[in-house]
């Protein structure tokens, strides 16, 4: 059967035509999209932070039935009484991070940031980025009528971000007085953030 | 109630054409490879390439254009989700309208289609010239017969002649077999047909 043939050429021309396409129903497909780019990455940083916090229990209960066994090995007489775990030996690196992990508990506490971002004529200006999944809804800004500046200020914790401005809810925008991202997400300007000590990748 | 005015055929320009359809499948294939392997740069592209032809399909399904808009940024977002399990052996096309029609039909459009058929006679005046009202009057017809059909009829039908897919691609979107189809198809052409009686 050659369904060509069927004599509904005229309403499927009409049918061929494409739609006049909302630019900003696009652009909010490509931010849902780069939100979920942002929960898989989240996703990856948690279940990396898990495996090495396990690795460092595993790597830690080691040194501690290491040391158990020398003492066992050593001093036979001895199994009645558990050594003070404190006298096992511990790697360099694993003291220091022990040691360090007060102040890496106070360094990651969210620090306030201010994001301000020119355009006078906008009916809305939002900020967009790694430290909000992305999320147009989440971080609506305030604007100063007097000066067309839009403003926000967010807790965020310590760390590298990508972030960029959504005017109006279709125009993307990076921050002009920012780094610009290299790693611009979708093809979007982005600028970078860093809050608090930088990681050691830096700035890309 | 139905309106009197007579129907007549109006010729659309015909896409144009820049390049050749193997140029396009092979360029369109690189993009879905490099958008799998992470390049969200090529992703961007693919949601370019295809947004229009999504909405004009979700339009045709769904029966207002807020949920066509939405069904076609949730179909991105789940290729999205699902590209790094794409086999490359599979074409990109009928693995992306599977999505699309999976999320359409999940819409639950045809209720709100028929809502639409039942207040036809009032639709307003839109101001327009006569002969745009015809064009209008035309397209409206179109639409009307279309939502008539039931879903698989007419998803198959705009598979088929609108979006151009082979049966082999319909198949491989729609999971049913090319016989079954091929008669969808045909039953929705006669309906068509049969009501969009035409006047030149």
């Amino acid at each position: 059967m050659d369904d060509r043939e069927l004599g509904l050429d005229a309403v499927c021309a009409e049918l061929r035509r494409l739609p006049d396409v909302d630019s900003a129903a696009k652009a909010r497909v490509l931010i849902a999209v780069a939100a979920e780019r942002a929960r898989d990455r989240e996703s990856a940083e948690r279940r990396r932070a898990w495996s090495l916090r396990l690795r460092w229990m595993s790597g830690g209960a080691a040194l501690v039935a290491a040391a158990l066994l020398g003492v066992v090995f050593l001093r036979p007489t001895a199994t009645a009484t558990a050594p003070p775990v404190a006298s096992a030996p511990v790697s360099p690196s694993a003291a220091t991070q022990l040691a360090s992990s007060d102040a890496g508990a106070l360094e990651m506490a969210a620090q306030p940031v201010q994001f301000v971002f020119s355009a006078p004529s906008a009916a809305n200006v939002r900020v967009v980025g790694d430290f909000n999944g992305w999320d147009n809804s989440k971080s609506p800004m305030v604007r100063d009528a007097s000066s067309g500046l839009w403003s926000t200020t967010l807790l965020i914790r310590p760390g590298r971000y990508v972030y960029a401005f959504v005017v109006d809810d279709s125009v993307w925008r990076r921050d002009p007085r920012a780094v610009a991202a290299k790693d611009a997400d979708f093809g979007r300007p982005g600028s970078v953030l860093l809050v608090g000590r930088p990681p050691v990748e830096g700035v890309r | 109630m139905r309106p009197s005015r007579p129907l007549r055929l109006v010729k659309s320009t015909p896409e144009p054409v820049t390049e050749s359809g193997a140029e396009l499948t092979a360029e369109r294939n690189m993009l879905v490879r490099a958008a799998r392997d992470g390049d969200v740069r090529a992703f961007a592209a693919l949601v370019d390439a295809y947004y229009a032809r999504c909405l004009r399909f979700a339009l045709h399904m769904l029966s207002t254009r807020a949920d066509a808009e939405e069904a076609v940024q949730d179909t991105f977002v789940r290729v999205y989700r699902a590209l790094p399990r794409y086999e490359e052996r599979q074409s990109f096309e009928p693995w992306l309208f599977r999505i699309l029609a999976n999320r359409c039909r999940s819409a639950g459009a045809r209720e709100r289609r028929r809502a639409e058929v039942v207040e036809y006679g009032d639709v307003p005046d839109r101001g327009v010239p006569a002969t745009q009202h015809d064009s209008i009057a035309w397209r409206e017809e179109i639409d009307i017969a279309l939502g008539a059909l039931p879903d698989d009829q007419r998803e198959a039908f705009l598979m088929r002649h609108v979006e151009d897919l082979s049966y082999e691609d319909m198949s491989a979107a729609t999971g049913a077999g090319i016989s079954a189809l091929k008669m969808r198809v045909k039953r929705a052409c006669d309906y068509l047909r049969a009501r969009l009686t035409e006047v030149t």
